[in-house]
């Protein structure tokens, strides 16, 4: 580590430390093993899936907010927030969704309910009006604030990962049964269009636009591209697609890209082979990149490794095809018969390894949108924060220029901040994610960012992440 | 199921008295006055034990010694225990034992680290268990691999990482297998099908 800062270019900032200190948990314990927690987009509220259920967690008081309960009959294993949608004139849309996706084949949404005030002034009503009160009480206990308001059935077998689209637009789950499954959201049309009625908005509709089964194993994981400047940068691919680019995690050791084409079909645009073991998650990076570059992908799993993926960048693919195509320009249109458009497939590359620090399983990493830092968690308890080092982002570019591949085996281009050994004791570390603090021991509630890791102990822990 | 239905109609069955145990293993040296503490370190699985039929207090037990939890909890897990404990499981197609029919083997169970080695209690330790399928295309592989995990699951305290493998060329499918046994996912998925929760439960129902 101390050789590794003293060689950091003269450019790059003095070293960077770090320090990782284990915040109060979400209260109460759940007791039994949990799979993830998903922090909302916008609100302090964080979803965590243990068991057949989900426990929403409050930000602000680190406590129970509510639970979505009853809707699976097999365990949660995946959740997604819907997005913000429709901000019409400043106003986001009111309703709170949540989809989980469960082991018992479906994924629930769910939506929260507002009507609730009507009901409960309905029964204050029959109550003076001398109904049993035992039954009355039954009926308060079994009020459930969340309603399960859609299933999703297809699948054939668990369902391992749910995603919504950066617009909402689309949803995609995947499963054991190698699929992944892309749902448009139909209920509410033109979410960006002008929305006079806002009465009709809460409609649930949705339509099956795709099952792709390329995939030869399980696919565990499914997560769309951000809509971050770069994905529509010139540095992205000619516009023969859909702006949406979702990326698939399978037991058959790759990760592959999906896009929609010019007649609507999603298509495998990648497959991003290098893995020696279940890919267990991907993720995007979601910070923008310098010059609009197309946003990376990490993909991790049970070799052990974390791998960073980039798309090759469009110049240098136009010029190689313009010599070997005669000085055809690239701007293939739709009108473009099939048979004479360009290959279908991007080209990406794996451009760095990062530093091997876990000993076993890697279950998640999550990559902050704020600071671009990595985390990582895994089977053997620890929890590492890793960060990109200035001077290999030159190396890339110089290797480029002199037509050279870029190194892809080296560590270099990350390193180690600081790790943390037995962050959930000794039980093993299901889930990570960067979000944002809203509880009062912060001191910049809704901007300072915090890690929060999920184990099989049960426990759902805030970290404090401090940078000098 | 009917005879010729079986994967392996005739399997060498060893007698219990031929199977190993602590007294034939005598000179084993077992240390640990550093695990005095266990049982306060290694609180019962409160989750695992809730599926499935297992006394969760086993793996502090061990049957040279009386009842004492202090006094058995004083040396630290190795080979012979974790034998112990999946040697009883029941073979899902004969009324005899994996122990019996050696589809476990203390030979093929490995600690690392060690025992010996272990100074801090909560030190992550991989529990390696190569099995022997009784006939190489054994189709009932999945079903015992997943039973031992859940047997060592349930039983030992939560820093064990147990890596439950069939035992190089020992059968037709083996890394397909050792895949699947070694994927958290299917293996908790597996567990909540009620088909396979019964088979497993019934195999454990042997073990004491």
């Amino acid at each position: 580590m101390a050789t590794e800062t003293t060689t950091a270019t003269p450019t790059a900032p003095s070293a960077t430390t770090a320090e990782i200190t284990p915040l109060p948990a979400f209260s109460p314990d759940l007791y039994q093993r949990a799979w993830a927690s998903i922090p909302h987009p916008s609100l302090p509220l964080i979803a965590t899936c243990h068991a057949h259920s989900v426990t929403v967690f409050s930000l602000s008081t680190l406590s129970k907010h509510s639970v979505l309960t009853g809707g699976h009959t097999r365990s949660v294993r995946s959740a997604a927030w819907q997005p913000p949608r429709g901000k019409v004139s400043g106003k986001e849309a009111k309703r709170l969704r949540l989809v989980t996706g469960s082991f018992d084949t479906t994924a629930g949404v769910w939506t929260w309910d507002q009507g609730r005030r009507e009901e409960s002034l309905e029964r204050e009503i029959r109550l003076q009006s001398g109904e049993n009160d035992q039954e009355a009480e039954e009926e308060e206990e079994a009020e459930d604030e969340w309603e399960l308001t859609l299933v999703l059935e297809g699948h054939e077998n668990e369902v391992k990962s749910v995603n919504y689209s950066p617009s909402g637009q689309y949803l995609a789950t995947c499963s054991r049964d190698k699929s992944v499954w892309i749902w448009e959201d139909v209920g509410n049309p033109n979410p960006s269009s002008e929305e006079e009625d806002e009465e009709e908005e809460d409609e649930d509709e949705w339509e099956t636009v795709a099952v792709l089964q390329e995939h030869d194993g399980d696919v565990k994981a499914v997560a769309w591209c951000p809509d971050v400047p770069g994905r529509k940068g010139k540095y992205a691919p000619p516009r023969r697609y859909g702006d949406d680019v979702l990326a698939s995690a399978s037991y058959d050791n790759t990760v592959r890209l999906w896009r929609e084409d010019g007649d609507g079909e999603w298509v495998c645009v990648a497959v991003l082979e290098g893995h020696e073991g279940t890919v267990w998650g991907v993720a995007w990076e979601g910070r923008p990149r310098e010059n609009d570059k197309f946003p990376r992908l990490l993909s991790w799993g049970a070799d052990e490794v974390i791998r960073v993926w980039s798309l090759k960048e469009p110049e240098e693919e136009e010029h190689g095809e313009g010599a070997a195509g005669g000085g055809g320009n690239n701007t293939w249109g739709f009108g473009v018969p099939n048979t004479m458009r360009r290959s279908l497939k991007e080209e990406w590359e794996c451009t760095a390894v990062l530093p091997k620090v876990h000993k076993g399983d890697i279950y998640s990493v999550a990559w902050s949108t704020e600071t671009g830092l990595l985390s990582s968690v895994g089977s053997d308890g620890v929890l590492a924060l890793y960060q990109e080092t200035a001077n290999t982002t030159e190396k890339n570019e110089e290797n480029e220029t002199n037509g050279e591949a870029p190194t892809t085996t080296s560590a270099g281009g990350w390193k180690v901040l600081t790790t943390v050994k037995g962050a959930h004791g000794p039980y093993e570390i299901n889930h990570i994610t960067w979000c944002k603090r809203y509880d009062a021991g912060s001191e910049r509630k809704g901007e300072e960012e915090m890690l929060v890791t999920t184990g099989d102990d049960g426990v759902v822990r805030p970290w404090q992440v401090r940078i000098q | 199921m009917a005879k010729s239905d079986l994967d392996n109609a005739n399997p060498t069955v060893l007698s219990v008295s031929q199977l190993p145990s602590r007294n034939l293993a005598k000179g084993h040296v077992r240390k640990g006055p550093d695990s005095k503490y266990d049982h306060i370190l290694f609180p019962k699985q409160w989750w695992a034990g809730s599926s499935l039929n297992t006394d969760p207090s086993v793996w502090t037990s061990d049957e040279d010694e009386d009842d004492d939890l202090t006094l058995a909890t004083e040396e630290p897990i190795d080979e012979q225990e974790i034998y112990d404990l999946l040697s009883t499981i029941s073979d899902p197609e004969h009324p005899v034992t994996l122990g019996q029919i050696a589809v476990v083997r203390l030979d093929d169970i490995h600690l690392s680290p060690s025992p010996a080695e272990r100074l801090d209690p909560n030190t992550l330790t991989n529990v390696e268990v190569d099995l022997t399928p009784t006939v190489n295309h054994c189709s009932l592989a999945t079903v015992i691999g997943l039973a031992v995990r859940v047997r060592l699951e349930n039983a030992l305290p939560p820093n064990y990482r147990i890596i439950v493998r069939m035992k190089d060329g020992s059968h037709a499918q083996d890394d397909q297998v050792n895949k699947q046994l070694g994927d958290k996912e299917r293996v908790a998925a597996a567990l909540e099908n009620d088909t396979l929760k019964g088979i497993i439960e019934k195999m454990l129902e042997t073990c004491v």
